[in-house]
């Protein structure tokens, strides 16, 4: 009936997923957005008058609501030309205090949420011979940031992820990328959830982590705002060629590149003298 | 110095882990040799008898298991100098091949066990002021090749979390460093497993999953003696402070600095050639 190009995007309730969907549906594509809450629904539906854009729930954490949302969207639809990986949070906390539960749950959503919603999606776009993946990654992928080691390594993952299946899925035409962002302003680090025991005051690295989280949370004000990372998103799908990462905002073009030229132990001198500042306490 | 070092090994029974502990214990270290399977543990009862290498239960998917197993370590020598960190094992197959337990299974052990042993033995090491936590890494952690997408998502996890480490723990004198070898000689090909979907008639990749076991094949004849790894870790845990990472064969440094060196569409391009069927050339 509509030759629209079809995305399915997750996490759509605010931020970089919310952005995104809008964008891709002022530019033509019939978009599910999907949401772990449809309570959050509101704003989006509002903003998305007139649009073709169609808001389904779906928790990544779930097999049976990745499966629901996925066949519902098909079912409507057809076909998915474009899946974007958004869901994530991020922990914050010492590395070494975190429980099994709080590591797990980290990578549930950010790792192998990603990879069941991914999943379930190929064999749609395996029968298409065609379609566009991009996960969004972070710089945080490339590189580790004190206080959170434990976000840092999921989003790592995502890289090794993206790299790999990019090669496997050539052959079925089905294209891959992460998209990396810097700082971003969205309610992302509202959302940021504590380790417990940081939480509690507890830590044994309570004082830094106090200060990274303070002046993590302030300088943000002149960060780049979600539309960049949808923007970033539509050229990828747009490219005729689609590069293997896109890095937005100027953070995250400039660390890698920083990383690159500078010695190990120099860059190891910035990070964790100078940035991190990690401190023995206590005592 | 006082006394001898304190090692902790994990997957101390096979491998790699079976030949440090037993240069370690060679050079004068008490070697505590973690294992999870009484049945494999022969070649280490082997070693105890010559040498200072003490065999500990430990299997490190499981929270109480590593808790016990350093826990009883830590009551017999009261401190651990070194942790090294290598119990692990190779989940292969393309992503859609693996179910949501295969995946977990692999990072269960390579991730979230690698971190558990060392949330148990870093507080001790923080109180005592000094103390070297060894990750193995592998090449693996600078490419992904299809076939082997989620092993590599480990790979990279681990280098990240041995950065995130590193600052973390250093001033309390700690220090944290990685290995990162390549093809070495090892029960690891025999250990590992393949995902749920590969063998299915159904999987898409199947004609792709047979080039891929023929290609691992050709590479693992090519492997390394695991004494070249031993040097390194040696050589590693020798220095003060350890560089954030060591590399052991001509070919893994190869691997890292065209990593380092070429944009991605051409270290894509190149890692492609290697897997024909995701490069076809027309
Ligand atoms: N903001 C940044 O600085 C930044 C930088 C680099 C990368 N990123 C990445 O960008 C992505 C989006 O983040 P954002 O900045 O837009 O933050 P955000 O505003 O907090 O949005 C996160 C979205 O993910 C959803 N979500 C979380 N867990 C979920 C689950 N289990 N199932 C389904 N949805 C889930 C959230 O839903 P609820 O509203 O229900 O919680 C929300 O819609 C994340 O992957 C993040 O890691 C962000
Ligand atoms: N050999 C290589 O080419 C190579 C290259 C790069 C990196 N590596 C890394 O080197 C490490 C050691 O591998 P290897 O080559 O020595 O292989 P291996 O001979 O298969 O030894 C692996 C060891 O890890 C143990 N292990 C696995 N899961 C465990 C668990 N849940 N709890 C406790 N122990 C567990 C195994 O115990 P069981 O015997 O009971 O299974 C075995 O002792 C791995 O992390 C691997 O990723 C190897």
């Amino acid at each position: 009936m509509q030759d629209r190009p079809v995305a399915f995007i997750t996490g759509c309730s605010t931020g970089i997923g919310f952005e995104t969907a809008l964008l891709l549906a002022r530019e033509g594509y019939r978009v599910f957005a999907t949401m772990r809450d449809l309570k959050k629904a509101n704003p989006l539906k509002e903003a998305a008058k007139g649009l073709d854009l169609e808001i389904l729930p779906l928790d990544v954490d779930k097999p049976a609501s990745v499966k629901s949302a996925v066949t519902a969207a098909v079912k409507k639809a057809g076909r998915i030309d474009v899946l974007v990986n958004n869901a994530g949070w991020g922990a914050f906390g010492a590395l070494e205090e975190f429980s099994d539960g709080e590591i797990r749950a980290q990578y549930e959503t950010n790792l192998f949420g990603l990879v069941r919603v991914t999943r379930q999606v190929l064999p749609v776009m395996r029968g298409q011979k065609s379609g566009r993946i991009l996960n969004i990654g972070s710089l945080a992928g490339r590189m580790t940031f004190a206080g959170i080691g434990l976000y840092c390594s999921s989003k790592y993952a995502v890289e090794a992820l993206t790299e790999s299946l990019r090669l496997e899925l050539r052959p079925f035409n089905i294209k891959v990328a992460v998209i990396e962002p810097g700082t971003i302003r969205t309610p992302f680090k509202a959302n940021r959830r504590k380790a417990r025991l940081f939480q509690e005051g507890r830590s044994a690295y309570q004082k830094t982590l106090e200060r990274i989280l303070y002046f993590g949370n302030h300088p943000s004000s002149s960060a780049p705002g979600p539309e960049k990372v949808a923007v970033a998103v539509l050229k990828a799908l747009r490219a005729r060629r689609m590069a293997v990462r896109y890095p937005v905002g100027r953070d995250a073009v400039w660390f890698p590149l920083l990383r690159w030229f500078m010695p190990d132990f120099l860059f190891d001198w910035v990070l964790e003298r100078r940035y991190a500042g990690f401190q023995r306490e206590g005592a | 110095m006082r006394g001898p070092q304190i090692a902790l090994v994990t997957g101390a029974n096979s491998g790699l882990g079976l030949a440090c502990s037993k240069a370690l214990a060679e050079k004068g270290a008490r070697v505590y040799a973690a294992y999870r399977n009484p049945r494999k543990a022969g070649p280490l009862w082997e070693l105890t008898r010559a040498l200072p290498v003490f065999p500990l239960l430990m299997d490190v998917n499981r929270a109480p298991s590593v808790e016990r197993g350093v826990r009883q370590l830590l009551r017999r020598e009261g401190r651990i100098d070194v942790l090294l960190n290598n119990a692990g094992f190779v989940m292969a197959g393309f992503w859609e091949d693996l179910s949501d337990k295969d995946l977990k299974d692999q990072f269960e052990t390579n991730v979230f066990g690698l971190l558990r042993v060392a949330r148990a033995v870093l507080p001790s090491m923080r109180k005592q002021g000094s103390g070297k936590i060894l990750n193995m890494g592998s090449v693996a952690a600078f490419a992904a090749p299809p076939g082997l997408g989620p092993y590599s998502a480990t790979k990279f996890a681990v280098n990240s979390i041995t950065e995130a480490l590193r600052m973390e723990a250093r001033p309390w004198g700690v220090e944290v460093a990685e290995v990162n070898p390549g093809e070495i000689h090892t029960s690891v090909v025999q250990n590992t497993r393949m995902g749920e979907g590969v063998f299915s008639a159904r999987s898409p990749y199947s004609p792709f999953t047979r080039q891929f076991e023929k290609l691992a094949k050709e590479r693992f004849e090519k492997a390394a003696p695991v004494e070249k790894l031993v040097q390194v870790v040696l050589k590693a845990l020798g220095h003060s402070p350890m560089k954030r990472r060591y590399l052991v064969r001509p070919d893994d440094y190869a691997i890292y600095y065209l990593r380092w060196l070429l944009p991605d569409a051409l270290w894509e391009w190149g890692l492609g050639r290697m897997f024909p069927w995701s490069w076809p050339t027309e």
